[in-house]
């Protein structure tokens, strides 16, 4: 199976996401796995190929509608439990 | 040991009356080092009102940042906290840290950022550098020394 590409998003694909990044990136370690992540702005995250996204729940509202990969909320970008729970979550089902 | 923020960086118990003025407080310790020009507070702050207070990445403490433009002269990073805390409208308010950051591009700062990022999610971090009360205690704090 190819590897899932999972992109993280903010406004400006610099910041915010990229701390989501490295925390998917931390997780998927820990646990053994490995995905393909890359950070994304809102503005374009939709037209850059992947097989998930992650994003904030102000932005989602933004995408959401028109996304056609699965869109997962994260609430708080720094909480490495909701990370990990989501980021395994996902995982998991593919 | 690397300097993940400088010292003229650094803002200790900063009086801001609401969000707008805690994006206005770091962003000035930018501009007055001359990374930025005063258009990126602007910037800043606009963003927030058009995309939301997603900056508020985690409890109490958001990432002030807007697009790499030319009104950014080099990348920089301030912290401040801030004397009483404000609210964003986001879920993890209210904010008493404040980060700001201006990027040149979007790849270059990357891995300050990484480090800077892994120092954050260290337990308690957050709090411990809302509680600073000096300049040099909240240097010592993100840094690690």
């Amino acid at each position: 199976m190819a590897e899932k590409k999972i992109q993280c998003v903010c406004g400006f694909g610099c910041g915010s996401s990229l701390m989501l990044r490295m925390a998917v990136d931390d997780i998927l370690k820990k646990n053994g796995l490995s995905a393909d992540t890359f950070t994304g702005d809102v503005g374009t995250c939709l037209s850059n190929p992947c097989d998930v996204i992650f994003i904030s729940r102000e932005l989602a509202e933004r995408i959401v509608d028109r996304a056609s990969v699965p869109v997962i909320i994260i609430e708080n970008f720094m909480d490495s439990n909701e990370v990990e729970e989501k980021v395994l979550a996902y995982m998991n089902s593919q | 040991m690397e300097e993940l923020v400088t010292l003229q960086r650094i803002g200790s118990r900063k009086k801001a009356e609401n969000w707008q003025e805690a994006i206005r407080r770091a962003g000035e310790l930018l501009l007055e080092n001359g990374d930025i020009e005063e258009k990126y507070i602007d910037n800043m702050i606009e963003s927030v009102r058009e995309l939301g207070p997603y900056i508020v990445l985690t409890k109490g403490f958001a990432l002030a940042h807007a697009a790499p433009s030319a009104v950014v002269k080099r990348t920089g990073i301030s912290l401040i906290n801030l004397e009483k805390s404000v609210d964003f409208g986001s879920s993890n308010d209210p904010v008493s840290v404040v980060m700001c950051m201006a990027c040149v591009d979007k790849q270059s700062h990357i891995e300050h950022l990484q480090k800077l990022a892994m120092k954050l999610m260290e337990e308690g971090m957050i709090d411990k550098l809302s509680k600073c009360e000096t300049d040099d205690e909240l240097y010592k704090t993100i840094n690690g020394v």
